[in-house]
């Protein structure tokens, strides 16, 4: 049974994030009075895709595309989807906050060996946006972990079982907001769309990926859409015990990112920045005291 | 249109996919292109067909080229061309790619595209409007179905009198050859 979920979870992941990807561009096209593509088009692409020949850069390349998706491939299984939860006993979130960060870096030596100008702009501000919104995030991380009392992410969402979700319990409410504040960074999606902005940079690291190098990215990309929202279903909106209600609210955070998606316009990335290190941070920071002082 | 046909996608999913995920190269320099903002926002909507434009070749399949091109556009389109993955296709847009159209007799303007990359489908017109667009793509569709849209094929079979007619125009191409040349020596 438990070799059946460490296969399945991963799988279970990937098919979550690509059907996320595709109502994602259904869902826009809709709020932009447009009849959009069918909800399978990132799977038509991906086979498209995986059918070319396209050109590799070196072995860099290569390996931190894998080493990215991968990472991303292994966080999967310490996260829990609903009861679905291989290997969230062990480790717990300190893991996941130290694999959170092969995605990105594996992506940066991969396309860091394509040396495209692009690329490296592209680079150089998903590192300076990861910077911004982690501190925010471990702030938030570091309340949750005080106030429960736990660093293990299935003890958090069984807590919450008892308590009621996180976000709306007493001391854990200005986290519960700096969190929703940094949502839209670390998903990716419009206002900090910095780092993949096609107008600006021409689709950033991606530059240079095509056919099946293009392939993993998206599938690293789905991955990594489904991690943010999973992670904050599991932290902040109380997880669930059945794996439909777990996907049913990943489901409405996933609209609210898409909705905020369709009505900004891109920040460039100083502003983003300075944004994330201003409300989200300060909100984080006072939520962290709150916690400190009224905690037992 | 057979995207939902089934039986299609289990007898050879390769096809369908090249056929309903045409991501773009949008060549940009001639007046053409004003036709095609129309065509892939809200009034026509290519996205619905799998059509979407993307910013660089190596994630494109097919490759639009709207207008006349003049000499320094040449050298673009053929690095632009030769950098896409295969399989790939190339539809011009507008009567200039075709037989030089209104700029028949400029000194600084190719007169047939198709001699210096393969043109799998060409859209008359001064210009075609975004449904001839649509048009087009769907004759696109019927020519990879029954594998006649084989621009890369012969670009790599022919390549070398492609390079000639390149470098008759263009002078000495700065880039080395993509296949090997034969009968060179």
């Amino acid at each position: 049974m438990h070799i059946i979920e460490l296969i399945f979870s991963p799988l279970l992941a990937l098919l979550i994030g690509v059907f996320f990807l595709g109502l994602a561009r259904k869902v826009m096209a809709r709020i932009q009075w447009r009849y959009g593509p069918p909800v399978t088009q990132p799977l038509i692409d991906i086979i498209r895709l995986l059918s070319q020949k396209s050109a590799s850069h070196g072995v860099a390349f290569n390996i931190g595309l894998v080493m990215s998706l991968a990472g991303s491939l292994v966080i999967t299984l310490f996260l829990p989807f609903g009861k679905i939860a291989p290997m969230s006993n062990s480790g717990g979130m300190l893991v996941i906050l130290y694999l959170m960060l092969i995605g990105p870096l594996g992506m940066a030596i991969s396309s860091g060996e394509s040396a495209n100008p692009n690329a490296s702009i592209g680079i150089s501000r998903k590192l300076l946006l990861a910077m911004g919104y982690e501190l925010p995030f471990l702030l938030v991380v570091l309340a949750l972990m005080t106030a429960y009392n736990t660093t293990s992410i299935t003890e958090i969402v069984s807590l919450q079982r008892d308590t009621g979700w996180s976000m709306f319990t007493f001391p854990l409410v200005l986290s519960g907001i700096a969190y929703l504040l940094i949502l839209p960074a670390m998903l990716g999606v419009r206002p900090f769309e910095v780092v993949n902005a096609p107008q600006e940079i021409s689709s950033g690291p991606l530059v240079e990926y095509g056919g099946p190098y293009l392939a993993l990215a998206t599938l690293q990309h789905a991955l990594a859409f489904f991690i943010g929202i999973s992670l904050f279903v599991n932290l902040m909106w109380g997880g669930a015990a059945n794996p439909v209600i777990f996907f049913l609210k990943m489901l409405v955070v996933f609209f609210l990112g898409i909705f905020v998606n369709a009505v900004f316009p891109r920040l460039r990335i100083d502003q983003a920045i300075r944004y994330l290190w201003r409300w989200p941070s300060l909100i984080a920071f006072a939520g962290l005291i709150l916690v400190c002082v009224t905690g037992s | 249109m057979d995207r939902n046909q089934l039986k299609k996608w289990f007898q050879n999913p390769v096809k369908m996919a090249h056929k309903y995920s045409l991501h773009v190269v949008y060549f940009c320099t001639g007046c053409g292109i004003i036709e095609i903002p129309p065509s892939i926002t809200a009034r026509w909507d290519a996205e619905r067909f799998g059509i979407i434009p993307v910013a660089t070749p190596r994630q494109a399949s097919l490759f639009i080229i709207a207008g006349y091109v003049s000499l320094k556009t040449l050298r673009s389109i053929i690095r632009t061309y030769e950098q896409m993955p295969e399989p790939k296709f190339t539809v011009s847009l507008g009567s200039c790619p075709i037989n030089g159209g209104m700029y028949y007799d400029s000194y600084n303007t190719i007169k047939h595209l198709e001699k210096y990359i393969p043109v799998d489908g060409m859209i008359a017109g001064c210009m075609p409007r975004p449904e001839a667009i649509f048009v087009g793509v769907t004759h696109l569709w019927t020519l990879i179905d029954k594998d006649m849209a084989d621009g890369y094929k012969r670009y790599r079979s022919n390549y070398s009198a492609y390079r000639a007619n390149q470098e008759k125009i263009l002078g000495k191409l700065e880039w080395p050859p993509l296949f090997p040349i034969h009968g060179e020596e």
